[in-house]
């Protein structure tokens, strides 16, 4: 075998095996039906910003940023204290609806979780 | 309520800020009429800068360095934002007792005779240098606190 057929062959695996993993990822959409979800706090920002998850499912911020962040929803339905780098504060929605927070440390952080 | 200054603080922390450095100018004017031997007009300025810190101390920055700092201390007191916070709130409790106590020498009989400073000049220098000093320890906290990609 030539060097550019062995080359050709490492190739041909290595997008066999990706290909086979990514087919392995669950869709967005069934992310969204699961029952934790994750939104990460980094860089001044909630990630995603706009969440629609299904009733009953736990959401959970983690602050991967190196300064505080609160996660306030606007309607007084929750409230975490400050959370440090690497802290996590978790809600489950179990009503239908919108659900705008923010962090009251730096109220331009902004977020959205749709409950349906 | 979002702050005014452009950065990601609140309303109130931008406003304070606004507040504290006209109050640092504002004492640095007091100690002008000073050096002008105008001495009732210095006397009224920096009582007023220092009386007016007071509600700023209580309705601002307290709540804030309890709810966000206090609890953190000594654990997390190696990380910047930690660090110069703690240090902003404690020489500026120092800068703060220490300006109410000249103020009440200066102007009070309330303290006895021998609590009292004799060396004015040396005390109300200190008094302004420590305070200026709070305020650029201030200055540094909002930058840590509200400022993205600053870190000193």
């Amino acid at each position: 075998m030539t060097a550019s057929a062995a080359l050709l062959a490492a190739l041909l695996a290595a997008f066999s095996m990706a290909a086979t993993t990514r087919a392995k990822s669950p869709a967005p959409a069934a992310q969204e039906q699961a029952a934790t979800v994750v939104v990460k706090i980094d860089n001044f920002s909630f990630s995603p910003q706009v969440l629609t998850v299904a009733p009953g499912t736990k959401v959970t911020w983690v602050n991967n940023d190196d300064i505080p962040h609160t996660v306030v929803s606007t309607s007084d339905v929750f409230k975490s204290k400050a959370l440090d780098t690497d802290d996590k504060f978790s809600f489950t929605f179990d009503k239908a609806g919108s659900y705008d927070y923010f962090c009251s440390i730096h109220p331009k952080m902004t977020g959205k979780v749709i409950v349906k | 309520m979002k702050g005014f200054l452009g950065t990601y603080a609140s309303f109130t922390a931008d406003l304070n800020l606004v507040l504290q450095l006209a109050m640092a100018l504002a004492l640095g004017a007091g100690a002008w009429l000073a050096r002008k031997k105008r001495y009732r007009a210095h006397a009224i300025c920096q009582s007023a800068m220092l009386l007016l810190n007071l509600p700023l101390i209580a309705l601002v920055m307290w709540p804030s360095f309890d709810e966000r700092v206090w609890p953190r201390i000594p654990q997390r007191i190696g990380k910047m934002h930690y660090a110069v916070a703690t240090l902003h709130g404690f020489t500026g409790a120092m800068a703060e007792l220490l300006g109410l106590y000249i103020v009440l020498v200066a102007g009070t009989n309330v303290v006895p005779a021998g609590l009292r400073i004799a060396r004015w000049k040396v005390w109300m220098r200190l008094e302004l240098a420590l305070w200026w000093f709070v305020v650029a320890t201030g200055l540094v906290t909002y930058f840590c606190w509200y400022v993205p990609k600053v870190r000193i």
